[in-house]
Formats: structure tokens, C-alpha cells, sequence
């Protein structure tokens, strides 16, 4: 019986999104495989044999995911013409056209005991840190250093790590409502006066 | 009730007492190269399992030995839903292996990180 050019009957691209939606909202081991079968509408049999497990169908949905809904956000903010619009642009997934649900979820989730996952989150906040890097040099290279080393401001690099950790902080802190505004204004009027 | 073990390159199932006898089948050795990832999944058992040739079936006690469905050979051994794995393999005799075990999550996790990443 040949059925090895038999088409898989779903769309798999489809199914991907759909799954890094459910694993976005409920977490990795808050999703069944009876959840899988029933939310992308493919059998069983098939989700098997096109992911070969639940795992490999997770790990594809974090990389769709990092690929498509986060990487709008870090053009935005590549392309802010000052820190102070970074911020607030980092804030504003929606506006980009970006989510970065998943990848909030998996930080938190599946990176401490997947060192799969952990490689792909860690890739991904690295990419925050250059792209808010970018946005404070506005993309000019690190200034020599000619200052004595006590009067200059901390480099870009240097700081962009707990930036990024703030956007994610704040991203986590305006699902229970927190307005989060003030707080980038605040801290934008702080780093401009670098 | 199925041990699953990793031995050097390879992933030994042992079927376990009379599992053996109702699966007609006591031990399967399975290339990692040829293991695609594993998934605890209970609901599984709710699903046809096609034609069984040859292995024991009594609908709601015990599924064991190998069906045929789609096309596809499955090498089912469950009674507690609740401790099944399913194991994809890829060029093998079978498609696919459903097996009760132990501790669930430490098969699971144990084939996830020795199975070869996919290409």
C-alpha cells in the first residue's frame, strides 16, 4: 500500500500558529493532547507523525512564534529614534503588529527545565538587549572612551540587559492591569539625561 | 506495564510480567537515530485502534500487542491510561509504540533529551 505522497489533510503552518496561541495562554503542560487534536483540528495520528511529539510541536511554535509576533516588536524598537520612543514602543506590542505572549510564558514555564527552550529564550533576549542597544546609540557605534572612566555614563550594552528585563517586567505587569505609562515615561526622562 | 530505558545509542522497551504474555512480545530495540520524541498523552486510549494482529484487546482493561490502522503498524501496551506514552518512531516496523510506564514524565523527558534533534 503506497500512501507515502498521501497529503497530511491539515495545514500545518495553520497548526502551528494555533498551538503557540494555546501554549501562550495556558502553559506547556496545561495543554493535553486531547487540547492539540481538538483546537487545530488534526487527528492524532497525524500531529504525531508531523511533529513526532508534543514537545517538538511546542518547540516549533516558540521559534513561529519568536520569528513572527516578537520580531516586529524588536524592529520597532531598532528603529525608535531615541531611547525615550524605544521604551515606550517596547510597551506597545500591538501597535508593532508584534505578541510576545509565548515567550513570557516560556521564560517563566518551560526554560528552567528545557535546555531547548532555554537556548531559544535566551537567543531571543539577547536580540532585545542589541535591539535596545541600538535604540540608545541611535545606532552610531560606542563613543572612545576619552572621559575618565568615573565621569561617563554606563555603555549601551551595558545597560540594555535590565531594559530589556523592565520591558518584560512591565509586559508582565500590565496583564493584571498595571499601567505602565508613568513608569516608562519615568524611566525615559532618566535615560535621556545621559 | 513497559521499562524503558536508553542504553548507549539504542531504546530498550521491556515489557514487564504477563504483559509480555498479552503482547506477545517481551523486549523491542529501537535505534535513537530512529526515535522522533515521546508525549505523555492519557486520551489516547479513547482513540480507534484499528485491527489487532496478533495481541489481546478487552475494551477498557487492556490493550496490547500490535494493531493496524491507516496503514500504520502501533505497538499498544496499556491498562492505566493514565501512565501512557506515546513513542513516534520514524523507518521502523512500527509507526508508532503506546506503552504504560512507570513515571510518565521521566520517560518522556529521558527520550525528548537523548533522541537525536531534528534535523
Amino acid at each position: 500500500m503506497i500512501r507515502m505522497g498521501r497529503p497530511r489533510g491539515f495545514d500545518e503552518a495553520e497548526a502551528v500558529r494555533s498551538a503557540a496561541t494555546l501554549f501562550a495562554r495556558r502553559g506547556y503542560d496545561g495543554i493535553s493532547v486531547d487540547d492539540l487534536v481538538s483546537h487545530l483540528g488534526v487527528h492524532r495520528n497525524s500531529l504525531y507523525k508531523t511533529f513526532g511529539s508534543k514537545r517538538g510541536l511546542y518547540l516549533r511554535a516558540l521559534r513561529w512564534h519568536l520569528e513572527h509576533q516578537v520580531a516586529p516588536l524588536l524592529d520597532a524598537i531598532r528603529q525608535a529614534p531615541d531611547a525615550a520612543t524605544a521604551l515606550h514602543r517596547s510597551l506597545d506590542a500591538q501597535a508593532a503588529g508584534a505578541d510576545i505572549g509565548l515567550l513570557l510564558m516560556a521564560v517563566a514555564d518551560r526554560a528552567p527545565s528545557d535546555p531547548d527552550v532555554a537556548a531559544e529564550v535566551e537567543r531571543a533576549l539577547a536580540d532585545f538587549d542589541q535591539a535596545i542597544t541600538q535604540a540608545l546609540t541611535g545606532g552610531s557605534p560606542p563613543p572612545s572612551p576619552q572621559a575618565p572612566a568615573g565621569d561617563r555614563p554606563p555603555p549601551a550594552e551595558a545597560l540594555a540587559p535590565a531594559l530589556t528585563a523592565t520591558v518584560l517586567g512591565l509586559h508582565l505587569r500590565g496583564r493584571v492591569g498595571a499601567p505602565a505609562a508613568e513608569a516608562v515615561a519615568a524611566l525615559a526622562g532618566r535615560l535621556d539625561r545621559h | 506495564m513497559a521499562r524503558v530505558n536508553v542504553d548507549g545509542g539504542t531504546l530498550v522497551v521491556e515489557m514487564e510480567g504477563l504483559d509480555k504474555l498479552w503482547a506477545l512480545k517481551s523486549r523491542l530495540e529501537i535505534p535513537l537515530e530512529n526515535v522522533r520524541g515521546a508525549t505523555i498523552d492519557p486520551g489516547i486510549v479513547r482513540e480507534p485502534k484499528g485491527i489487532r494482529a496478533p495481541g489481546t484487546h478487552l475494551p477498557g482493561v487492556l490493550v496490547a500487542g500490535t494493531f493496524h490502522i491507516n496503514g500504520q503498524r502501533v505497538f499498544w501496551d496499556v491498562r492505566d491510561p493514565n501512565k501512557a506514552v506515546v513513542i513516534e518512531l520514524a523507518d521502523e516496523r512500527y509507526a508508532r509504540l503506546i506503552l504504560q510506564v512507570d513515571d510518565p514524565r521521566a520517560t518522556v523527558n529521558l527520550i525528548e533529551h537523548a533522541k537525536q534533534p531534528p534535523a
